[in-house]
């Protein structure tokens, strides 16, 4: 049995009156591509912001490698990476600043960083644009460089929000080439997207609808839970309430 | 039958990067137009163009007889378009938007109500709710309605599905066909390769270049060669097993599946195949001939133009 | 500590690429310190001052060429009170030192004068130290011609036009007036534009059959009509509660008020051309036309002391023009002739704004 690397139990969140993430159990295995889909404003951003330590919840609880993410955040923020939409890279520092930076928050001393650094850069094949200003490179390059940065720290875990947005289909299969090898290594994978042929390259998925989650398993669970063909016939099958 | 909206060997260049190489094409009364390409590859310069927002460097389009360089007034008249981002006024409400793109083309809710009817009645309980409040899939719906209102001659729809639910996307495309029943064009650009189904025809472009026109079923059948289709718990294996068998084309991930491009699906390769596959896997697996997909073929006309 | 540092070093990357942040903290405080300590003084010199000399003898012939000698007083002589007021009205002198008849034989005979000396306190502060360097001028010129001590007053009729209660508030009212409604009509107007442009809706508009020309008065019209009023309302409070003077047309004062309105307005339009973002937009307004308006304006700083450099500056801020035109009508009564050319000017600005924004507002884009 794989450790479980995410743990949520009735975790809640309200805003005010709206109940945006309502009473979610569920675990994330160590090692796994975990997807996380729903609508925009079905609570997974939320949800989201809770397990990476950015949002108090405001009941249940959930602890994310071990660590409690009401109690202990900033642990849980070190033994993360984070990739978001549009690439959180910042345009006006060259490639090397921004793998210095990053690295640096998360504690890599100065010979860690070079080291790592060096050895990223080559394997993604940009060593001749370690000074190059990120703005300058393209979509795809700075989609992979933005990966790397955020598990250079080698965190046990890696949260990525909508990582393939815009980009060509070669370049969203190579960058789901790099999870694969990433996850092979060990790296757990927690990834939302909107393409729901993506939902088919993951271990297990969940689905949230209006705050709860409406489905949880292996792509073909799903598939056979609700009858149906693919996940998009899943999704339409939740949306129109159907239970499985 | 004459060409509704025509456009003959447009370029544009910003700065050094070529945004559109040459573009010429065709749209017909009675048809959806869907222009299908990732971010980069020219959708939004060609909508601009289009419009008569940008000026081409080179090449002449027309809209009904009116051409984009001498009756530009005469053109945003009469065309709808919704630009990426929805493009409503986030602090007027729903009520207060619509009325105020149909006041000023001259017209009014009331007028044109039966060309909205159907995606509106969706919007009517939020009536008074501000355009900013509203989820996606709604803001989607007005922009729209607001597109719409005053009976345009063409619609002009520049990625009007990115980042929205898949939900709102397919009763989004519904409303494209009723609209497109009614008499008017549509253009309509999308990264979404599924989509590409719901239009009549289908221009896939890419670095500024359309790779192919066509209709989706003609796309489908002009795949060159055929697709093997594996599935299996681990597609990394039969992805590093036949990586470099010579009668294959092309491997690429699709789902939970492999597809593998290949010249020929006659016997020998076939057995080829197999065996290797029994040789090398040790989970079980199925494989079989399958249909290509729109992305299949946007990943082999990519392949094509890079040589 | 160490992660400070990491993220302090990436923030001062920032800021050195970044051209725009460099200039604004660093050239514009720089500009500021310069102007302020070298430039804008509260001290006067070169007064314009009258003196009409009915003696026109040995004594009062001394005292004249006493205060044209060093630098603090241009004098014009002219040949009698209503001429010298006349040039009080129009601004061309601040100050009037009236040398009656009997000064010399006073002054021999007697010991005594009878000096008059008119000023122009539209700008309290400034009236009082012409007072000052006047009666100090006199002060010495008698020690050193006349004689004999104590120094008797000099002055025996003193007068402060326009403003006889030296209120500060009179000076200041003009010059609040030209920067709020700089304020609403430029600043506001150009983040309107602007937001319009970021949102993507102002490519829907430019498709629209709606003429440039109406999509931007429509964005304009409400802005003036606020300014309007709450032009309106100042100049009530100032009234009401200040006793500010109207000593002039009500009617021109609305006039040169709209006029100076569409000259902002025209302005703010140009800035949002230029701007792609409406914090750029913001930025622009602020440090290119409040700050000006409120240092140069002559609302704090009189120009005249400026160096002729930034006083050329002076003269294509448009408050300028409209803070001294709002002084002649509010305190001075001043007939249109003393300030139709400063009007032409403000005509002339908004004229060329206007035009340099509708050739800058392009619907079609190259």
């Amino acid at each position: 049995m794989s450790d479980v690397i995410i743990q949520a139990s009735n975790l809640s969140r309200r805003f005010g009156n709206f109940v945006a993430v309502d009473n979610i159990t569920f675990e994330v295995r160590s090692g796994e591509i975990f997807g996380f889909l729903g609508a925009n404003g079905a609570g997974k951003t939320t949800a989201m912001r809770i397990l990476c330590g950015l949002l108090a919840p405001s009941s249940g609880s959930a602890t994310v490698c071990g660590y409690d993410v009401a109690t202990q955040s900033e642990q849980v923020k070190l033994n993360i990476g984070y990739m978001s939409q549009r690439f959180s890279l910042f345009d006006d520092l060259s490639v090397w600043d921004n793998i210095s930076f990053y690295a640096g928050i998360y504690k890599m001393s100065r010979a860690q960083i070079k080291d790592a650094g060096n050895t990223m850069l080559d394997k993604l094949e940009l060593s001749k644009y370690k000074n190059r200003l990120v703005g300058s490179l393209p979509l795809g390059w700075k989609q992979k460089l933005a990966f790397a940065i955020a598990i250079i720290h080698k965190p046990q875990l890696v949260f990525l929000d909508e990582p393939t947005g815009g980009v060509d289909p070669i370049t969203r299969r190579a960058f789901w080439d790099m999870l694969y090898a990433a996850a092979s290594e060990g790296i757990t994978i927690f990834v939302t997207t909107h393409y729901l042929d993506e939902a088919e390259y993951c271990d297990r998925i969940s689905i949230m609808v209006n705050g709860k989650i409406g489905a949880l398993g292996t792509p073909l669970e799903l598939k056979e839970q609700f009858k149906v063909l693919s996940i998009y016939d899943v999704i339409l099958a939740l949306a129109r309430g159907e239970e499985a | 039958m004459q060409a509704f909206i025509s456009a003959q060997g447009l370029v544009k260049h910003y700065g050094s990067t070529l945004a559109l190489d040459n573009v010429s094409f065709e749209v017909y009364q009675n048809e959806i137009l869907g222009f299908i390409g990732p971010d980069g590859a020219g959708k939004s310069t060609l909508f601009e163009i289009l419009t008569t927002l940008l000026i081409p460097d080179a090449g002449e389009a027309s809209i009904n007889g009116m051409d984009i360089h001498k009756d530009y007034g005469k053109i945003r008249a009469s065309i709808g378009f919704m630009p990426g981002k929805f493009s409503l006024y986030q602090d007027l409400t729903v009520q207060e938007n619509l009325s105020f793109f149909a006041n000023i083309f001259g017209s009014s809710i009331e007028e044109n109500y039966h060309l909205i009817k159907g995606i509106y009645e969706l919007l009517k309980p939020f009536a008074n709710r501000k355009a900013g409040a509203l989820s996606g899939g709604m803001k989607q719906k007005l922009a729209l309605c607001c597109a719409l209102i005053h009976k345009p001659l063409a619609l002009f729809l520049d990625e009007p599905t990115t980042g929205v639910d898949a939900v709102s996307r397919t009763e989004f495309w519904d409303n494209l066909m009723q609209i497109r029943d009614s008499g008017i064009p549509i253009v309509v650009s999308t990264p979404y390769m599924d989509e590409a189904t719901r239009c009549d025809r289908v221009a896939m472009i890419h670095n500024g270049r359309i790779m192919k026109l066509d209709t989706p079923d003609n796309i489908i059948k002009g795949y060159d060669g055929k697709l093997l289709s594996i599935t299996c718990k681990d597609r990394q294996k039969p992805k590093a097993l036949l990586q470099n068998e010579a009668a294959i084309n092309s491997l690429y991930s699709f789902g939970d599946a492999l597809h593998i491009s290949l010249n020929n699906t006659d016997a020998s390769t076939l057995k080829l195949i197999s065996s290797k596959l029994e040789q090398g896997m040790d989970s079980p697996y199925q494989i079989k001939e399958v249909l290509p997909t729109f992305e299949d073929c946007f990943l082999q006309l990519m392949g094509q133009m890079k040589k | 500590m160490k992660n400070l540092s990491i993220f302090v070093r990436k923030e001062f990357l920032h800021i050195v690429r970044d051209p725009k942040s460099l200039m604004i903290m660093v050239l514009l405080p720089l500009v500021e310190i310069m102007l302020i300590g070298f430039v804008l003084r509260f001290e006067i010199a070169s007064t314009n001052l009258a003196v009409v000399d009915m003696a026109k003898q040995q004594q009062s012939t001394k005292l004249i060429h006493r205060l044209e000698g060093g630098d603090r007083f241009k004098v014009r002589l002219t040949q009698s009170m209503p001429e010298a007021e006349e040039l009080l009205t129009e601004g061309k002198v601040k100050a009037i030192l009236y040398i009656s008849e009997d000064f010399d034989r006073k002054a021999v005979e007697n010991s005594e004068s009878s000096l008059q000396l008119l000023l122009d306190a539209t700008d309290p502060n400034i009236a009082t130290t012409i007072e000052a360097y006047v009666k100090a001028t006199l002060a010495d010129f008698w020690v050193d011609s006349i004689g004999g001590s104590p120094v008797p007053m000099l002055i025996t009729e003193q007068m402060f036009y326009y403003n006889p209660l030296l209120k500060s508030v009179y000076a200041t009212v003009p010059g609040l007036i030209s920067v709020v409604l700089m304020l609403i009509c430029a600043l506001m107007t150009s983040i309107s534009l602007t937001r319009e442009k970021e949102s993507g809706t102002l490519k829907v508009l430019l498709i629209s059959p709606l003429k440039p020309l109406q999509i931007i008065i429509g964005k304009l019209a409400p802005y003036l009509l606020v300014s309007l009023l709450i032009t309106g309302i100042i100049l009530a409070l100032s009234f009401g509660v200040f006793g500010v003077p109207m000593a002039g047309s009500l009617i021109m004062l609305i006039m040169v008020s709209f006029v100076y309105c569409l000259c902002a307005l025209a302005l703010g339009f140009l800035i949002s051309t230029k701007a792609k973002t409406q914090q750029v937009a913001m930025m622009m307004s602020l440090a290119g036309l409040m700050l000006p308006t409120t240092l140069l304006s002559g609302m704090i700083y009189p120009i005249k002391n400026m160096p002729l450099w930034l006083q050329g500056i002076t003269y294509i801020m448009p408050a300028r023009w409209f803070v001294s035109i709002l002084k002649h009508i509010m305190l001075k009564a001043s007939p249109f002739s003393a300030y139709a050319g400063e009007l032409a000017v403000l005509l002339l600005m908004t004229g060329i704004f206007t035009l340099l924004s509708l050739k800058n507002f392009t619907t079609r884009f190259r």
